[in-house]
């Protein structure tokens, strides 16, 4: 086991710059995820420390090794792939058994370790199989049992469960937390699931466009990112974002206004365009408001669509009559409404008049030009003059 | 009589309505109505071409079977009527070689022996066999690759390079024969270990090295076409788990694409085995000094006499190698030709 360090690596195409200047390090023993939309670069930096792509500049080193120019078999990495590529020529026991009999292990040894590996995977028994005889669940497995046989000191697992059916995964994300855990590996996984990211890792790594966006633990994550990127990508339903502009003695946007004091606010002032993130989580109905330690000013609102999730309700709330037409958009997007989670006996129906709070601990403030969080929770921002109750305030 | 069981039934398309004709042009030319208002009567009125015709048009799929056994049998008789003649006439006793059309006149099966103790073809054959095989090696280990680079690697100047393998193949062979007779007979003084006096004229290199030349852009472009299917992934895997990108391909990539690799080689094999050209010229004809069949054939070629019932007899002979490697390889072969998919 080792750890594993980028230091700089940036990977170009001609003219496209898949990885742009990545830094991290992956402790030893550690599980990180690397996380992000489709063509962000997770891919192509997890190839860069198997070595199967080579950086345009940078360096990558495991353990105190500087790895960068080595080939991939020499880098001690071992890899399982999306698509699971088990040798289709190879039955089982052949393609567990590939690495270790290219390293000229002696016969017996390769026999214990097959069956060793085979036996932690659960594969007892079929190491006879073909690949094309398997589904796709012991495929994947064996993958798991090819890789770990040779004991490397780094796991690379490039998106292994995406072609799984969504039963299968949820158990293999199970049985991988647990591998981890007994084997006590060093592992980078790559997935585009935000949900296997936050489910698995000790950290994860949040890339778009070819650039580190955030490395954490995933509720840090979750509870302080820090840029509207990852306040969107990192949760399901994603953030709400409504833009506005500070005023004296608060934020203004469209439909509402809150109060806070933006000489507080770092890098902005009065007259920015900032932009208001709340997990639809922390969007409450007034009638809840008393139990907030610091809500916001009630904000009128129309409740849209329903979508009970059995054990919760989205509520999609329209805060002026103006935004009905923006369907077709990402509605947590649109600056014209809200989605809000409640619980299933809270008595709410589609097309009702309600009055929503926000917890203004739980609001993210964003500087809009740049992404850049400016601050996770408001309520150490309160009014100018602490005690007085401003116009804005509900009593 | 109802429609629905009438074998001729059209759908009901012509027959809807049942009354008189909707449209004049609807009059067949047998006199009938609409042609298959009554089928019954209709085949009554009509010759048996018309019925023939009638019929082949209900059943097109009879009148498949019969042109796919014409065209069968056509194709049989032109290229195995010559091997049989080819037979008739080993078999007829030298000195009675007239009027041979499907029978031979006499028999004289020791003629198959006799090829052996005039000269010694064997010698010959193993020549063929020997530069053969050499050649196919000698192809399919470079045009592997070749067949690597050109199907999974980006590189600049792939393709024009693709499409200078093409031109050159399309280069008759005679074009390079004359600076390559004179090359082969240029004493090197580095080679006189190996073949005694410095030339390659008279040793088997100086057929299988234009020969591999000339058959290795077929073999290029199939095995191109092959390795490019195989999945990245089944090599990035081999390469994480302990192999080059050379050990890849011979491990994972070559395996996986075995039926190309056949093909290219069956007809790599074949094609050197049956070349003339530089088989001709590129020797001086003695079997000791790598003389492949065709000098063996020609050989039976005296002064004063042509003894065509060994030549052959010795035809036959030569193409049995040949023949039986078809037979082992034909079914890699027509799945090489034509598929060329892998499943993954």
């Amino acid at each position: 086991m080792a750890r594993v360090r980028l230091e700089n690596v940036t990977k170009r195409y001609g003219d496209e710059t898949a990885v742009d200047d990545i830094s991290l390090e992956v402790q030893d023993g550690e599980f990180v995820t690397f996380v992000g939309p489709s063509g962000c670069g997770k891919s192509t930096t997890m190839e860069t420390v198997a070595g199967l792509t080579q950086p345009t500049a940078g360096r990558v080193s495991i353990g105190d090794d500087d790895v960068t120019d080595l080939a991939p078999k020499d880098r001690g990495v071992a890899m399982v792939f999306q698509n699971i590529a088990l040798f289709p020529h190879m039955d089982v026991y052949e393609n567990i058994s590939f690495g270790l009999r290219l390293r000229k292990y002696d016969d017996e040894e390769v026999r214990r370790r097959v069956e060793e590996a085979a036996d932690i995977v659960q594969l007892e028994g079929m190491l006879d199989r073909m690949p094309a005889e398997m589904s796709g669940g012991q495929q994947q497995r064996v993958g798991i049992a090819r890789a770990i046989v040779r004991n490397p000191d780094v796991f690379l697992m490039d998106e292994p469960l995406a072609n799984l059916d969504a039963k299968l995964r949820v158990h293999m994300r199970t049985e991988l937390q647990r591998l981890h855990r007994e084997l006590d590996a060093t592992v980078i996984y790559v997935t585009h699931d935000q949900a296997e990211a936050m489910t698995m890792s000790n950290r994860i790594a949040v890339l778009n466009d070819g650039r580190l966006q955030q490395i954490g633990p995933p509720l840090t994550c979750y509870n302080e990112p820090t840029n509207l990127f990852v306040a969107g990508f990192i949760g399901s339903p994603s953030m709400n974002f409504v833009e506005g502009t500070l005023v004296e003695g608060g934020l203004e946007t469209n439909n509402f206004t809150v109060a806070l004091d933006p000489s507080q606010l770092p890098d902005v002032g009065v007259g920015d365009a900032v932009t208001l993130g709340i997990r639809p989580e922390d969007v409450h109905l007034s009638s809840y408001a008393e139990s907030l330690a610091s809500p916001t000013d009630r904000i009128d609102a129309r409740t849209d669509v329903l979508e009970p999730m059995g054990d919760e309700v989205f509520v999609y709330l329209l805060l002026s009559e103006a935004a009905t037409g923006s369907m077709e958009q990402d509605p947590a997007a649109s600056p014209n409404q809200l989605l809000m989670s409640v619980t299933p006996d809270t008595d709410i129906e589609a097309d009702q008049d309600v009055d929503v709070v926000l917890d203004r601990s739980k609001i993210h403030l964003f500087e809009t030009a740049t992404g850049d969080a400016l601050v996770h929770g408001i309520t150490d921002l309160p009014e100018r003059e602490p005690g007085t109750t401003p116009t804005e305030a509900d009593s | 009589m109802s429609d629905s069981t009438d074998p001729n039934d059209t759908g009901g398309i012509d027959t809807a309505g049942g009354g008189p004709p909707r449209d004049p042009t609807l009059r067949r030319p047998d006199g009938g109505t609409t042609a298959l208002e009554d089928d019954r009567d209709a085949e009554l009125d009509r010759g048996p071409f018309q019925r023939w015709v009638a019929n082949s048009i209900s059943h097109p799929e009879r009148v498949y079977r019969a042109m796919f056994y014409v065209a069968a049998i056509f194709f049989l008789v032109t290229t195995l009527f010559p091997f049989y003649w080819l037979l008739m006439v080993a078999l007829t006793p030298e000195g009675q070689l007239q009027d041979i059309v499907v029978t031979p006149n006499g028999f004289n099966p020791g003629a198959f022996i006799e090829v052996f103790e005039v000269i010694p073809f064997h010698v010959y054959m193993f020549n063929s066999f020997v530069i053969a095989l050499a050649s196919t090696v000698v192809v399919l280990v470079i045009a592997s690759l070749a067949g690597y680079a050109f199907g999974r690697l980006e590189f600049p100047g792939r393709t024009p390079l693709m499409l200078l393998v093409l031109i050159i193949s399309f280069f008759p062979p005679a074009a390079f024969f004359i600076p390559l007779n004179d090359l082969f007979n240029t004493s090197f003084v580095f080679l006189e270990p190996i073949t005694g006096d410095g030339t390659l004229y008279n040793t088997p290199f100086a057929l299988v090295t234009p020969l591999s030349a000339i058959f290795m852009p077929l073999a290029i472009f199939i095995l191109t076409t092959f390795y490019g299917q195989i999945p990245d992934g089944l090599e990035d895997a081999a390469r994480v788990e302990g192999t080059t990108r050379l050990g890849a391909l011979f491990r994972v990539i070559i395996p996986l694409s075995a039926p190309g690799v056949a093909t290219a080689g069956v007809l790599t094999f074949i094609a050197v085995y049956n070349e003339f050209f530089f088989s001709f010229l590129m020797t001086d004809g003695q079997p000791d000094n790598w003389a492949p069949i065709l000098d063996g054939i020609l050989a039976y070629q005296g002064q004063y006499e042509v003894l065509y019932n060994l030549m052959a007899a010795a035809s036959i002979l030569g193409v049995i190698p040949v023949a039986i490697l078809v037979v082992i390889a034909q079914e890699k072969i027509v799945s090489g030709l034509t598929a060329g998919a892998l499943k993954e």
